[in-house]
């Protein structure tokens, strides 16, 4: 029936990434084909075998090595399917040697463990993509910078885990977040842009539209979307939101006027209910505001606390970024 | 050289009409992650050798009608005179940590009440000397009788 073996779609069969009728077409061939079951057994052992390593990172020069194999496998179409197989077998030959040098070498390192799981969890590929369902949360090691706890109803991807970045993409749900590390080692995904841990302990949630809010109890985070940046502090709050940029922070204990206002952008009332400490609002609207209306933030963060020496109110007004730096290092003590 | 003079003189009134105080803050005014879990942190005005200055801490408490202190550790920042607090006293009674600190002749004081979310700014005291025993007293009574609701974390 089938004259062409299946060879090249077997690991994405087993993956179950190829198209249903495709799928099909594999599953028939099989089925009349010796070789390409023999074939399936020792992909799907190969596969079974790397997916009970821990995951770590392979050094740069192993994929100079692999690189190098498939350079000189394209040269030799005549001697491709031979080729496939010695290029399969030195990479993974190449990856167990290169696991077990990483995984003696950097023992503690990149760990994403799901460590604890209450009620019945889907875990869907594990170590790629974790989902909970409505009775069921997760605790999921990261490495020994912290851990994330992966409330009910929630679906994460790890994205990046190695020792100097572990990244990971928040499709929806809710997730807390205690990280122990220099800053901007942990990173958060969202539909609505990227939560960069700056040493904090924070909580995230997000629809699938985007939609959600971020939470933080501990240090700082910073929340970035196409060069738009909110700093939030431990104590305060930020809206996220698709497609516009993250809201402008507001501590948890502001007036509930002055939280109704940030999301009406009603900027009168934001300055009459400004607290000292709400310079942490003041200060992020300096950036966000009509260039007419900057002049009158900035008089009233002089209004609440003394400014700085070294900080103009002109080079505040013209958004100089080390002013703005000057003057936010200032207020965070008001913070 | 005496428009150099004059303009030391000047600097050096302005810092003693400043005088040595403390200011106190939430962790993230350090600007270091390492303090993210302090109680707070604390920096020291109007100090020209802040590296030079002595820092110390108490933690006075009142539990279950007992006074009890307890000598804590101040954790140096990178940025000279910037110091953070950890807590280090039991979780039990109400708190408060007193400041004290002498650079060269001057002295500083403060009193930062604790509260279950964290200090509490508002509460605060501060004093051109060491806080006495009676003022520690007393602010722990005030802190008892607020409930000890506070805090500004």
């Amino acid at each position: 029936m089938f004259t062409r073996h299946v060879s090249r779609q077997l690991a994405a069969h087993i993956d179950g990434e190829l198209a249903p009728s495709r799928a099909r077409q594999v599953e028939l061939h099989a089925a009349q084909c010796a070789q390409c079951r023999a074939e399936r057994e020792q992909v799907r052992f190969g596969m079974e075998t790397i997916e009970r390593l821990p995951p770590v990172e392979a050094p740069d020069a192993i994929w100079v090595s692999i690189e190098a194999a498939l350079r000189e496998r394209q040269s030799q179409k005549a001697w491709a399917a031979r080729r496939w197989r010695w290029a399969f077998a030195a990479t993974a030959v190449l990856v167990l040697l290169g696991a077990a040098y990483w995984s003696v070498a950097h023992r503690s390192d990149a760990r994403w463990d799901v460590v604890r799981i209450d009620g019945s969890p889907t875990v869907i590929r594990a170590g790629k993509w974790i989902e909970t369902d409505s009775a069921s949360s997760a605790t999921v090691k990261i490495g020994d910078i912290g851990s994330v706890e992966v409330a009910p109803n929630t679906r994460l991807r790890v994205v990046t885990a190695r020792p100097g970045e572990h990244r990971l993409a928040l499709a929806r749900g809710e997730i807390r977040a205690k990280i122990s590390a220099p800053p901007r080692l942990f990173f958060v995904e969202t539909v609505s842009g990227t939560a960069v841990d700056l040493g904090c302990e924070y909580t995230l949630n997000t629809d699938e539209a985007g939609f959600g809010l971020l939470q933080v109890t501990k240090g700082w985070v910073s929340f970035q979307w196409q060069g738009i940046e909110s700093l939030v502090p431990a104590g305060a709050s930020c809206r996220i939101r698709p497609n516009v940029g993250p809201g402008i922070p507001y501590f948890d204990d502001a007036s509930e006027n002055m939280k109704r206002a940030l999301g009406d952008g009603a900027l009168n009332v934001i300055l009459a209910e400004a607290r000292v400490r709400d310079t942490l609002t003041l200060w992020h609207l300096l950036s966000r505001v009509e260039a007419e209306d900057r002049a009158r933030v900035y008089d009233r963060i002089a209004s609440l606390t003394p400014i700085p020496a070294g900080v103009s109110r002109e080079e505040a007004l013209k958004l100089d970024a080390e002013t703005l730096k000057r003057l936010k290092e200032e207020l965070a003590w008001t913070w | 050289m005496l428009r150099f003079g004059i303009a030391a003189c000047a600097v050096g009134a302005l810092a003693f009409a400043e005088g040595f105080t403390f200011t106190i803050g939430n962790p993230v005014a350090s600007q270091e992650f390492q303090m993210k879990t302090a109680a707070f942190v604390f920096r020291t005005n109007g100090c020209a050798e802040p590296a030079a200055s002595q820092i110390s801490a108490t933690a006075e408490g009142l539990v279950k009608g007992a006074r009890q202190s307890v000598v804590l550790k101040v954790k140096a920042a990178a940025k000279p005179g910037v110091y953070a607090v950890f807590q280090s006293w039991p979780a039990e009674g109400d708190w408060v940590v007193s400041l004290r600190g002498v650079c060269a002749s001057e002295s500083a004081g403060a009193i930062v009440p604790i509260g279950p979310k964290g200090f509490i700014r508002e509460s605060a005291k501060f004093f051109p000397r060491p806080a006495t025993s009676a003022e520690v007293d007393a602010s722990l009574k005030a802190l008892a009788q607020s409930g000890n609701k506070g805090g500004s974390k």
